[in-house]
């Protein structure tokens, strides 16, 4: 089996091509079929966002299987493939598993750490499920980048500290209330951006939403939005005690809010007050942050926030890194385990272990002369020797077949090569066994000779 | 007896180091999967330290009350208050910062010898006083009055080091690791709200007991002077933010002082031998 990644992402290509090659949910049965029906593709998924497109797939042989691919991409989108593998990237091998662990763990993510693409990647594996266009490699593949992304998330801060002006502004006041069920917004000017940031405060808790505007009725339209309540400009300073974050962005070219005016409502708070200056230039006189209970952010000091959480978000990223090391390391243990010459060497070892342990049984109970010793050995050989050549021989010659793992895989259930969940009774035997059989494998490999006395 | 009480003594110690470094590791790398070890250490040090008193107890005929075992209680008690809070308010962060204040306590008591029998040094006057039921729960009150005021302390602290943070207006390593202002003066106002009657009740009980047992001049002894200053912080603590709205950084820096005075009565307690409140330093 051979593994294929052809895509594109935001990192190759600009949104005029990415928007082209783009596969919807209800297409993706159609063109996983066109493409599973190609005869060198054995297995494929589409992972298919606004950011990126790729394929994988699994395929009788590496070189054919990206033309095949590439040649799909270029058909499916009406482009000419010279021209289209312009944004493509290419990736074969060990690389592909790289490849979807670290986009699972969300780190090759516009922004590093955002948690949706471990969704998008699972409703893209069970399109190609649901269609039936993955079978053991890639089922086993995308599980277990799931719990690469899974554990990304669990076992680093990667996705804790917000990368947005606006989400930012939200995590500054949870650091001063807390939790913000219950609190009230103040919106001084009714901007864009203060718009977003009220959206993200009422998603998070935010009750009450009072507006002031200078144009009266785009106060009462943003109000309205937010099932709020205008309130007149020039009577903002009211609202202020009632609120406890005030975002302001108005076009004022002077304070808005100053120090001296801000300071008696201050002085009777129980609670903070948490102002947000989104305006260039600024709403909110500096001097209003000396004020005890008041925290005053403007919009360098957010995006100083926004800039020191992505520097950490990399620190994670790093140690993300080591976790898809051990990953890949897992992975490729079970790859390993479904080709067909360490699922033969195994076979053989195994029959081994057994054949000498019943020879030596045997022999104990039998007075035997060299000779015949020698005599009863050559046998126990033979028949193993006999015993397995048709089967392996039949293996080897499947495997290279397009369902040829799933042979090798009925081969190693048949034998009993993996090891017994079972650690007592006939489980624990067949461990045993398939522990000695390792270890005539790992001399067979130091030695470089056959397996056992046999000369297999 | 004594032995193994001695022994699980020092385990107990030993899981408390642990605790204290996953505690702080956690706090460093917000791993969460490292808190439940963290826990898990503090609960097992916290059951051998229970055993190690109650073995002790038993094999001396109950707890002497000198100033290494009082010390011994006090860890005890800041232990099991805290997992309280962890409990009630699920906040981890605290553990970083009282674990090791407990261990420090058990190190002290350890230097100052726990199992030294003081009180054969005492006089009798000094041995009539503390025989008396009231004496032993004066203390357990105390110890977990002196708990939840440590407890307040820890989460004033965090409010500073916060508050500070946010004025700063810089996202520092430190800003994404502490608790919000909301939680730490939340956590302070609760831990006082029941510290402090029972601090109330402990100092009602001792001022019984030395007026029962007419101890002359009690009211002159620098503990009992400096625990009456101590209530009154906290009941000043108390007045002013239910009724003046010292939120913030005003009630954050009282409470940080009422504990300075908390731990200068606990060392003034054991280190100068004047006075009548004195049970083995």
């Amino acid at each position: 089996m051979h593994f294929v990644l052809v895509g594109l992402s935001h990192k190759t290509a600009p949104v005029v091509v990415r928007e082209r090659l783009t596969f919807p949910a209800d297409a993706q049965e159609r063109s996983l079929a066109t493409l599973t029906g190609i005869e060198e593709i054995r297995e494929a998924v589409i992972l298919s966002t606004c950011n990126r497109t790729e394929v994988y797939a699994v395929a009788s042989d590496t070189d054919i299987g990206v033309d095949s691919v590439t040649g799909f991409l270029a058909d499916h989108c009406d482009a000419d493939r010279h021209e289209l593998a312009r944004y493509l990237y290419i990736e074969t091998g060990e690389a592909v598993v790289r490849h979807l662990f670290r986009v699972v763990a969300s780190l090759d993510s516009m922004v590093v750490g955002e948690a949706q693409i471990l969704g998008q990647a699972k409703t893209a594996y069970e399109h190609a499920l649901g269609a039936g266009a993955t079978a053991r490699v890639l089922n086993k593949l995308f599980r277990q980048s799931f719990e690469v992304g899974k554990r990304v998330r669990t076992e680093t801060a990667i996705g804790e500290s917000a990368v947005s002006i606006s989400y930012a502004a939200v995590e500054l006041a949870k650091k001063v209330f807390d939790t913000l069920d219950g609190r009230t917004v103040l919106v001084l000017g009714a901007g864009e951006m203060s718009e977003l940031t009220v959206r993200h405060l009422v998603s998070n808790g935010v009750i009450g939403v009072l507006v002031a505007n200078r144009t009266f009725e785009r106060a009462q339209d943003m109000a309205a939005r937010f099932c709020g309540t205008a309130v007149p400009f020039e009577r903002f300073y009211d609202s202020v005690h009632d609120a406890d974050i005030v975002i302001s962005s108005t076009a004022a070219t002077e304070h808005v809010i100053t120090k001296a005016a801000l300071a008696p409502s201050a002085k009777h708070r129980a609670q903070p007050l948490f102002l947000i200056d989104i305006a260039v230039p600024r709403d909110i006189d500096p001097a209003v942050n000396d004020l005890p209970n008041v925290f005053l952010y403007d919009i360098d000091d957010l995006s100083g926030v926004v800039e020191a959480n992505l520097e950490e978000r990399m620190a994670e990223a790093r140690r993300a890194e080591a976790i898809i090391d051990e990953e890949m390391a897992a992975f490729f243990t079970w790859v390993e385990s479904m080709e067909v010459v360490p699922t033969v060497t195994a076979i053989r070892a195994k029959a081994e272990v057994i054949r000498k342990m019943e020879l030596e049984k045997a022999l104990k109970k039998l007075d035997l002369t060299d000779k015949e010793r020698k005599t009863v050995e050559a046998l126990t050989c033979a028949i193993v020797n006999k015993m397995l050549h048709g089967p392996t021989a039949r293996l080897k010659k499947v495997s290279s077949d397009k369902d040829g793992y799933m042979y090798v895989e009925a081969a190693r259930m048949l034998y009993g090569l993996e090891d017994s969940e079972d650690k007592h009774g006939p489980g624990a035997f067949r461990n045993l066994l398939n522990l000695r059989a390792r270890e005539i494998v790992e001399k067979q490999k130091e030695t470089g000779e056959g397996i056992g006395d046999c000369g297999a | 007896m004594l032995e193994v009480a001695f022994v699980a003594f020092w385990l107990a110690m030993a899981f408390y180091v642990a605790a204290t470094v996953l505690y702080g590791y956690q706090v460093v790398t917000r791993r969460a999967v490292l808190s439940w070890y963290a826990t898990f250490a503090t609960g097992a040090g916290f059951l051998l330290h229970t055993a190690s008193i109650g073995l002790r107890s038993s094999a001396t005929d109950g707890t002497e009350l000198t100033g290494a075992n009082v010390l011994v209680l006090m860890a005890w008690a800041l232990v099991l208050v805290y997992f309280l809070v962890e409990h009630l308010m699920k906040v981890k962060t605290y553990g970083a910062l009282l674990v090791p204040a407990a261990l420090v306590m058990m190190l002290i008591a350890q230097v100052l010898g726990v199992s030294r029998g003081v009180l054969a040094d005492m006089t009798p006057e000094q041995a009539v006083l503390l025989d008396n039921w009231r004496v032993g729960i004066h203390v357990a009150l105390i110890s977990f009055a002196n708990a939840g005021y440590a407890i307040a302390a820890a989460a004033s602290l965090m409010y500073v080091l916060m508050e500070r943070q946010l004025k700063a207006r810089k996202a520092t390593k430190l800003f994404s690791r502490l608790p919000s202002l909301a939680q730490t003066e939340r956590v302070a106002w609760r831990s006082v709200l029941w510290a402090f009657p029972l601090y109330s009740a402990g100092l009602i009980l001792g001022v019984l007991r030395a007026i029962e047992t007419d101890v002359s001049l009690w009211w002159a002894d620098i503990r009992v002077l400096l625990s009456g200053l101590v209530w009154l912080v906290f009941a000043a603590y108390l007045v002013l933010r239910w009724r003046h709205g010292w939120q913030g950084r005003r009630g954050a820096y009282l409470l940080l002082a009422g504990f300075v005075l908390v731990v200068a009565l606990a060392v003034v307690a054991r280190t100068i031998p004047a006075g009548f409140h004195v049970f083995g330093l």
